[in-house]
């Protein structure tokens, strides 16, 4: 079954505005592309991710970070796109990761990025009709 | 809006709930048809689980 990226002739631009769309908002690239349980489930599963990561109190990284681990976690956070602003309007205590909560929260928020990133990769594949 | 913490999990409940979420995404993300999404989710999830718990009690000799 062919894909709507796939036969609406627009190639490249189409696929990284697919990408781009699905890494803003989690799940939009696929949304756009007609895959609505695809779409729901990434949207879903990262923001289950980043509400239980705030909730456990996890570590949002900012993009002033000190090392390069604390670079690192800002980037993987800021792979959750809007959402990234949703984790740090919702942990307005910040993070306390002297507990193993926090640091779980840690990486659920991590995990959350670098699965919208593979999403949106996926949602950039789709579009350029190489993957379904 | 705020949100204390209010999720307190114990390892084994963050775990579970890490592996289920990731599961699921993986089998909607890698597989097409439903029957093979929900196989190849269970098969992650069993798979994130066993492993955790097995690495869970390698390193458990070494944690005090």
């Amino acid at each position: 079954m062919p894909l709507a990226g796939a036969t609406n002739g627009n190639g490249e631009p189409y696929a990284v505005l697919m990408a781009l769309a699905g890494w803003i908002l989690p799940g939009l690239g696929h949304a756009l592309q007609k895959m609505w349980a695809r779409a729901l489930m990434i949207f879903v599963a990262v923001g289950a991710l980043v509400v239980f990561g705030a909730g456990m109190r996890g570590n949002v990284f900012t993009s002033q970070g000190d090392d390069a681990f604390d670079k690192l976690g800002y980037v993987a956070d800021a792979g959750t796109g809007s959402f990234y602003f949703l984790a740090r309007k919702l942990e307005v205590h910040g993070p306390d990761v002297s507990h193993a909560d926090g640091d779980y929260g840690t990486r659920f928020l991590a995990t959350a990025g670098v699965l919208n990133l593979l999403a949106a990769l996926h949602a950039y594949e789709a579009a350029r009709g190489r993957k379904a | 809006m705020s949100l204390p913490a209010i999720f307190h999990l114990s390892h084994l409940q963050a775990m579970l709930l890490f592996a289920l979420i990731i599961s699921v995404a993986f089998g909607m993300l890698g597989r097409r048809r439903p029957v093979e999404r929900v196989k190849y989710a269970a098969w992650s999830f069993a798979l994130f689980v066993l492993i955790g718990v097995a690495v869970g009690w390698a390193i458990y000799p070494f944690s005090r």
